[in-house]
C-alpha cells in the first residue's frame, strides 16, 4: 500500500487514498473481531462504511461523470508549469501539443455539460406542461364521472317507470277491449229494445182480445137477463090470466 | 357484558341439562364447532359468551342521523353500535368490525328500531324507549324516556313488532301483538289514536308519503291502509284471497311491506308480489320460494331478504337481477344508509339469524361483516 508515491497526487486524491487505507484497516479489524467472536462486527463496519460512503458520494456529486475532469485541469496546470520550465524545443513542442489537446478535451467536456444542463431545463419545462395537462384531464374526467352518475340515476328512473307501465299494461291486457265491450253492450241494448217492442205488441193484442171477450160475455149476459126477464113476464101474465078466469064465475 | 349474569340462567334449557347429565357435554352446548373452547382452561364467562353469540339473532337495525354509526338490536335485548366510518376506512382493522359500545336496552328482544334526527327509538317487549345518539357512545347510557301504549288488558304485555316514523306529524306509530296501531306524538309523548281493524297481530308497517297513509300487514293476511287524519281504514287488500300469489302451504301471514306511493310490495306466506294500490291488483309475482322477511324499494330495484342466505335484487318486471349471498343462514332485516351527511358510508347492511351484520358496499358482493 505504501509503495505509491505521493508526488502525482493532489490533496483530494490523497484524502481518498487515506480513506481507502482506513477502510482496509477497519475491514481487517472487523475480520479479527469476528474471528475472536466479538459481535456485532458488521455493525461497527457498517458505521464506518456509511461515513466513507458519504464522503465518496459528495465527491461524486461534485465530480459529475467521475472521469476526472478536475484531475485533467490540475494535470494541465502542472504540465503548463513543466512546459514553462522545460528545456529542449521538441519536447516543449510535443508538450505544447499535448496541452492543447488536453485543453480541447476540457472545452469539449464543458460544452457537453452545458448542453446537458440546457436539456435538463427544457425537460423540466416539458414535464411541467405534461403535469398540468394531466391535472386538467383528471378534473375533466371527474366532471364526466359525476355527469354520467346523474345520467345513470335518470336512466334508472326511466327504466323503473317503464317497468311499472309494463306491469300495469299486463294487467290491463287481461281485461277485454273496451270497444268490443261497447259493441256487445250496444247489440245487447238493441236486442233488449226489440224484445220489449214485441212484448208491448203482444200485451196490446192480449188487451184487445180481453176487451172483446168482455164485450161478448157482457152481451151474452144481457141476452140471458133479457130472456129471463121475458120468461118471468110471460109467467106473471099467465098467472094473472088464470086468476081473472077464476073470478067472474060466481 | 352488563347484566349477562342475570340473563344467563334463562339460556340453559332443560334439554342441555339432560344431555349434560348423560355425559355428552360438548353436544349439549353445541361446542364441537368451537374447538378453542374445548382445548384449554377457559373461564365460564368465555364459554357463556361464545354460546350467546352462537344463538344470537339480530332483529333490527338503524342508522344514525349522521350516517356514520349503525345500531343493531338482538334477541337478548342488547343494542350494539358499530362505527361504519371506521370499518369502511382504508386502515380498518379487526377491532373496527366490533361494536363501539354494547348495552342492555330491553328485557326482551329488540324487534324494531328507528332513528329520528336526534334520537334512537327501540321497541320490543311492549315498551318503546328513546336514546340520544349523542350520548349513546358513552358507557352507561341511560334511556331518555320510555312509554308503553295503552293496552286493553293490563295482564298481557304484547310485543311491539314494528315502529314507523311519520315526519310530517312528528309522531310515531307502533304496532304489534295487540292487533292495533298506536299513534304517539313525539313531542308530548301522548298516545293520540288507536287504529283497530286487524284480527291478528301486526308484523310490519310502511308509510305512503303522498297521501299520508300507513300500511300495515299482519298475521291475518290482510294489508290495511289507514288514513291518519281521519283515523279510518281506507283500503283492505286480502292477499291470500288472490289465487296468483297465495301459497296456502306457507300460511297467509304478511311478513314484509314496502311502498312507493302508487305501488306496494308485500310478501311472507303468500309469494312476494308487486301490487298497484289504486286498483288493488297484483301486477308482478316474484318467483321466490322462501318467505321473505324484509323488502324495500331502491332506485329501480326491489331488494328482498328472507329465509335464504342471499339478498335478492329484483327488477319491477319480475326478473331476478342478482342474488348476493350473506353470511347468516337467514336474513331478517335490511338497512340502506342513505344519509346525505355521510355519502362515503353509503352501504347496504343485512342481519339475521346470526351475530353478524353483513356490509355490502356495492350491491354486487358482500364486502365484510361486522360482528357482535
Amino acid at each position: 500500500m505504501g509503495a505509491v508515491t505521493d508526488e502525482y497526487l493532489d490533496h483530494r486524491e490523497k484524502e481518498e487514498l487515506h480513506l481507502l487505507q482506513a477502510h482496509c484497516v477497519v475491514l481487517v479489524t472487523a475480520v479479527n473481531y469476528t474471528e475472536e467472536g466479538l459481535a456485532p462486527a458488521w455493525g461497527r463496519e457498517a458505521i464506518v462504511y456509511n461515513k466513507i460512503n458519504e464522503v465518496i458520494r459528495k465527491r461524486l456529486l461534485i465530480d459529475g461523470d467521475g472521469a476526472g475532469d478536475d484531475r485533467r485541469i490540475n494535470l494541465l496546470v502542472k504540465s503548463f508549469i513543466k512546459w514553462c520550465n522545460s528545456g529542449s524545443q521538441e519536447e516543449g513542442y510535443s508538450q505544447y501539443q499535448r496541452m492543447l489537446s488536453t485543453l480541447s478535451q476540457c472545452e469539449f467536456s464543458m460544452g457537453k455539460t452545458l448542453l446537458v444542463y440546457d436539456m435538463n431545463l427544457r425537460e423540466m419545462e416539458n414535464y411541467e406542461k405534461i403535469y398540468k395537462e394531466i391535472e386538467c384531464s383528471i378534473a375533466g374526467a371527474h366532471e364526466k364521472i359525476a355527469e354520467c352518475k346523474k345520467q345513470i340515476l335518470q336512466a334508472k328512473r326511466i327504466r323503473k317507470n317503464r317497468q311499472e307501465y309494463d306491469a300495469l299494461a299486463k294487467v290491463i291486457q287481461h281485461h277485454p277491449d273496451r270497444h268490443e265491450t261497447l259493441k256487445e253492450l250496444e247489440a245487447l241494448g238493441k236486442e233488449l229494445e226489440h224484445l220489449s217492442h214485441i212484448k208491448e205488441s203482444v200485451e196490446d193484442k192480449l188487451e184487445l182480445r180481453r176487451k172483446q171477450f168482455h164485450v161478448l160475455l157482457s152481451t151474452i149476459h144481457e141476452l140471458q137477463q133479457t130472456l129471463e126477464n121475458d120468461e118471468k113476464l110471460s109467467e106473471v101474465e099467465e098467472a094473472q090470466e088464470t086468476s081473472m078466469e077464476a073470478d067472474p064465475k060466481p | 357484558m352488563p347484566g349477562s349474569e342475570g340473563a344467563g340462567e334463562e339460556l340453559f334449557p332443560e334439554s342441555c341439562f339432560a344431555l349434560a347429565l348423560r355425559g355428552s357435554w360438548t353436544l349439549a352446548w353445541g361446542l364441537e364447532s368451537h374447538p378453542e373452547i374445548l382445548r384449554g382452561p377457559n373461564t365460564k364467562m368465555e364459554v357463556f359468551q361464545t354460546l350467546q353469540r352462537l344463538h344470537m339473532t339480530i332483529f333490527s337495525q338503524s342508522v344514525s342521523p349522521c350516517g356514520k354509526f349503525l345500531a343493531a338490536g338482538n334477541n337478548y335485548g342488547q343494542i350494539a353500535v358499530f362505527s361504519l366510518s371506521a370499518a369502511l376506512s382504508s386502515e380498518a382493522k379487526e377491532e373496527s368490525k366490533k361494536p363501539v359500545v354494547t348495552f342492555q336496552a330491553h328485557d326482551g328482544p329488540v324487534y324494531s328500531m328507528v332513528s329520528t334526527d336526534r334520537h334512537l327509538l327501540s321497541a320490543g317487549d311492549g315498551e318503546v324507549k328513546a336514546w340520544l345518539w349523542a350520548e349513546i357512545l358513552k358507557k352507561g347510557c341511560k334511556e331518555l324516556w320510555r312509554r308503553q301504549p295503552p293496552y286493553r288488558t293490563s295482564l298481557e304485555v304484547p310485543e311491539i313488532n314494528a315502529l314507523l316514523l311519520v315526519p310530517k306529524e312528528n309522531s310515531l306509530i307502533l304496532a304489534g301483538g295487540d292487533c292495533q296501531l298506536h299513534a304517539m306524538d313525539l313531542e308530548t309523548g301522548a298516545f293520540t289514536r288507536a287504529l283497530r281493524g286487524h284480527t291478528d297481530y301486526i308484523h310490519c308497517l310502511a308509510l305512503r308519503e303522498r297521501s299520508p297513509e300507513v300500511l300495515s300487514g299482519g298475521e291475518d293476511g290482510a294489508v290495511r291502509l289507514w288514513d291518519l287524519r281521519t283515523a279510518k281504514e281506507v283500503q283492505t287488500i286480502e292477499v291470500y284471497k288472490h289465487e296468483e300469489c297465495s301459497r296456502p302451504h306457507n300460511g297467509r301471514w304478511i311478513g314484509c311491506l314496502a311502498t312507493d306511493s302508487d305501488w306496494m310490495v308485500c310478501g311472507g306466506g303468500p309469494a312476494l308480489t308487486l301490487w298497484h294500490l289504486r286498483s288493488s291488483t297484483p301486477t308482478t309475482i316474484f318467483p321466490m320460494r322462501a318467505p321473505q322477511k324484509h323488502v324495500t324499494f331502491y332506485q329501480d330495484l326491489i331488494l328482498s331478504a328472507g329465509q335464504g342466505r342471499c339478498v335478492n335484487q329484483w327488477q319491477l318486471s319480475g326478473e331476478l337481477k342478482a342474488q348476493v349471498p350473506g353470511s347468516s343462514p337467514g336474513l331478517l332485516s335490511l338497512s340502506l344508509n342513505q344519509q346525505p351527511a355521510a355519502p362515503e358510508c353509503k352501504v347496504l347492511t343485512a342481519a339475521g339469524n346470526s351475530c353478524r351484520v353483513d356490509v355490502f358496499t356495492n350491491l354486487g358482493y358482500r364486502a365484510f361483516s361486522l360482528s357482535f
